[in-house]
């Protein structure tokens, strides 16, 4: 006999996705997690186009994580023309990379993934009963908005994020500020951690086994390297030899696989890889977490961004300080184009991020690949559902799919 | 209690998350507006009827139309927010160049989808429309104004005056001027022109003001120095199916 437990449209999740779980004789058959977003053809629209079109083509991605794909093709573009730009952008751009996860992870936590934990359909219900908490919320998203308009000039898909640098640079009153306002919002994450930390979170344990991450200290800061959990080691020039893309027909991200296995990428698998580089404020407060990390429990994703909104707030402090007595460049060095291909990688709120294109002599696009971080998820969420719906194979089909909601959820796709 | 629908199609959701950016006005909504349908923020959502539903996105699957036709059927006022629902959005740039089934071989080889997809179109493409809300994102004040406007039975209104207005007001010297390519005298303001006073040329993301003189703009990207191929790329970006007409001579095709 043939049963089907189906979400034809997962909520609180940025993109349209869908997820089938398809027992037999009650025995779990097939899971399929479909994102049915239409597809928008990116690898293929930037080409013919100019070097300089192709950030603020790609930024229409991801209208949340829109600086991670500005900044992941402008280093590709960069990285194919052998432009080095001044510190003074890279602190600038590290600082938007603040601005953004401050932006990204407080509205997952607040507002699409919190709602389950605390019993309500959404945040907009739940300010009801919880103003303070949601206001918490709305402030430190708002804070990262503000540094995303300073420094990008919009709060999405601000247009000032060049290859290059930046057509203009933000007043040093204005980076003093946004330094002060960064001080005073670290009471409020740390708050968000010790909440996020004490709510109870389903019992699982991943069986992926791989986690994956770009090769820096912390998501502020860029690499030309990933490494993995079980010690390997590869450039950005050698992605896509180690993750492999795959089209299948229920689904239109493509599926990735590292070694032929799902892999796991994101702020768990982060925080777990590179827990002894966090800020040493931040040590000290996860030494007084209930939740223990390195953790493979897939739902600590939220606690792991918690963790990382609070490091990123001190780094943030530290970037501003440090552009404050930075010697003064032009905004933006000037590219000159030449044949050939360039790679960029970030790591994206949801996780590793992948740019290549390839240009002509004068400049023009002759191909692209993006590889984001929701298609690399999808073969490890797909492990996951399967292993959920085995360990909580005594519970109604109704709690169950609350369950493989909220799984589903704690990637962020 | 007014009944509001925000559903998205296909695109980024950088409108929806600059809805939920409006944190005073969705504040002071609660208690006038039911939000019945928001899947990007809450789950429980009943699409049964409503008296205003926003959309975001282009119609690219059968799934997209599917939703958009029954979302029209059931919503008294229907407002497209955002570039994509406008005008098709960047995903649509090319749309005149090139068939589906080139585009799709490009991005998908050989595989096949499940889904029915189309070549990006804007909603009024498949229904009627009441108002539109351009711009990528949309902007927020503009959202806010239109919800204050209908719910007080005003009928919101744009002004098609170009973004060059905007920098007039905001003391914002002419970027043109500076040999740096601006599609401000062509474009629909009504953003306060945020690129023009960080120094960036408007990108043209509301699409067209009205009566845009795209010969005049396209000789002055000449004399700046751009190729008659990279400006018709360049105003194409955003504008979907409201400038076609203008075509990239492809003599020199190289790439695709």
């Amino acid at each position: 006999m043939k049963r089907e437990l189906n979400v034809n449209h997962l909520s609180r999740v940025e993109g349209h996705g869908a997820v089938d779980i398809v027992f037999e004789n009650e025995r779990l058959k097939e899971i399929r997690l479909r994102f049915t977003e239409g597809p928008r053809f990116f690898e293929f629209i930037t080409r013919e186009r100019l070097y300089s079109e192709i950030p603020k083509i790609v930024s229409r991605i991801c209208g949340i994580c829109y600086v991670s794909h500005r900044l992941a093709s402008a280093f590709a573009v960069e990285d194919a023309f052998g432009v080095k730009v001044p510190r003074e952008v890279e602190l600038l751009r590290r600082l938007l990379v603040v601005g953004e996860y401050l932006e990204s992870h407080a509205l997952h936590l607040y507002f699409l993934a919190l709602p389950d934990y605390m019993g309500y359909p959404g945040a907009i219900q739940m300010a009801k009963d919880y103003p303070n908490v949601v206001k918490r919320g709305f402030r430190i998203k708002e804070l990262g908005n503000k540094i995303m308009k300073l420094l990008g000039g919009k709060t999405v898909h601000g247009e000032n994020i060049l290859v290059g640098g930046f057509a203009s640079f933000p007043t040093e009153e204005a980076l003093e500020s946004v330094g002060n306002e960064l001080r005073s919002i670290i009471p409020e994450l740390e708050a968000t951690l010790s909440l996020f930390d004490s709510l109870d979170y389903p019992e699982f344990t991943s069986e992926v086994s791989v986690a994956v991450s770009v090769d820096s200290k912390d998501v502020t800061e860029f690499s030309d390297t990933v490494s993995t959990s079980d010690g390997v080691r590869f450039t950005r020039k050698e992605y896509e030899l180690f993750i492999r893309e795959e089209t299948v027909p229920y689904t239109t991200a493509k599926v990735s696989r590292f070694e032929e296995e799902p892999f796991l990428i994101g702020p768990l698998s982060r925080v777990n890889l590179h827990l002894e580089e966090l800020h040493p404020a931040v040590k000290k407060e996860i030494s007084l977490l209930k939740t223990d990390f390195p953790s493979k429990n897939s739902f600590h994703s939220n606690v792991a961004r918690a963790v990382e909104l609070l490091n990123v707030a001190y780094r943030g402090v530290e970037i501003v300080e440090e552009l404050l007595n930075c010697e003064r460049t032009p905004s933006k060095i000037s590219v000159e184009p030449r044949a050939g291909t360039g790679y960029g990688i970030k790591e994206a709120p949801r996780g590793t991020l992948y740019h290549r294109y390839s240009f002509s002599d004068d400049g023009h696009c002759t191909g692209a690949n993006i590889i984001t971080p929701t298609a690399q998820l999808q073969a490890a969420i797909e492990s996951d559902l399967r292993n959920l719906t085995e360990t909580y194979s005594s519970v109604s089909d109704r709690e169950l799919r609350k369950l493989a909601e909220m799984l589903i959820r704690a990637y962020d796709p | 209690m007014v009944r509001v629908g925000i559903m998205g199609l296909t695109g980024c959701s950088g409108c929806q998350c600059e809805i939920l950016n409006c944190e005073d006005a969705i504040g002071k909504l609660i208690g006038k507006v039911e939000f019945a349908y928001f899947p990007l923020a809450q789950d429980v959502n009943d699409f049964s009827e409503f008296d205003i539903l926003f959309v975001e996105g282009s119609v690219s699957t059968n799934l997209d139309r599917e939703k958009l036709v029954k979302g029209r059927e059931r919503t008294k006022i229907l407002v497209a927010v955002g570039t994509c629902a406008c005008y098709g959005g960047v995903q649509s740039q090319r749309n005149d160049e090139i068939s589906l089934d080139e585009m799709l071989k490009a991005v998908y080889g050989e595989n096949k989808l499940d889904l029915e997809v189309f070549k990006p179109m804007p909603l009024s493409d498949v229904v009627d429309v009441d108002y539109e809300l351009p711009g990528c994102p949309l902007d927020k004040r503009q959202f806010v104004y239109t919800v204050a406007s209908l719910l007080n039975g005003v009928e919101p209104f744009f002004p098609k005056i170009p973004v060059c207005h905007e920098c007039k007001l905001s003391e914002t010297d002419c970027l043109l001027l500076k040999g740096i390519p601006c599609q401000g005298p062509v474009s629909f303001s009504g953003c306060g022109a945020p690129c023009t006073s960080a120094g960036v040329g408007c990108q043209g993301c509301r699409g067209n003001c009205d009566f845009p003189n795209f010969d005049e703009i396209l000789s002055i990207y000449r004399d700046i120095g751009l190729s008659f191929d990279d400006s018709v790329k360049f105003l194409k970006v955003f504008r979907g199916k409201t400038i076609s007409g203008l075509k990239v001579g492809f003599s020199d095709e190289k790439g695709a």
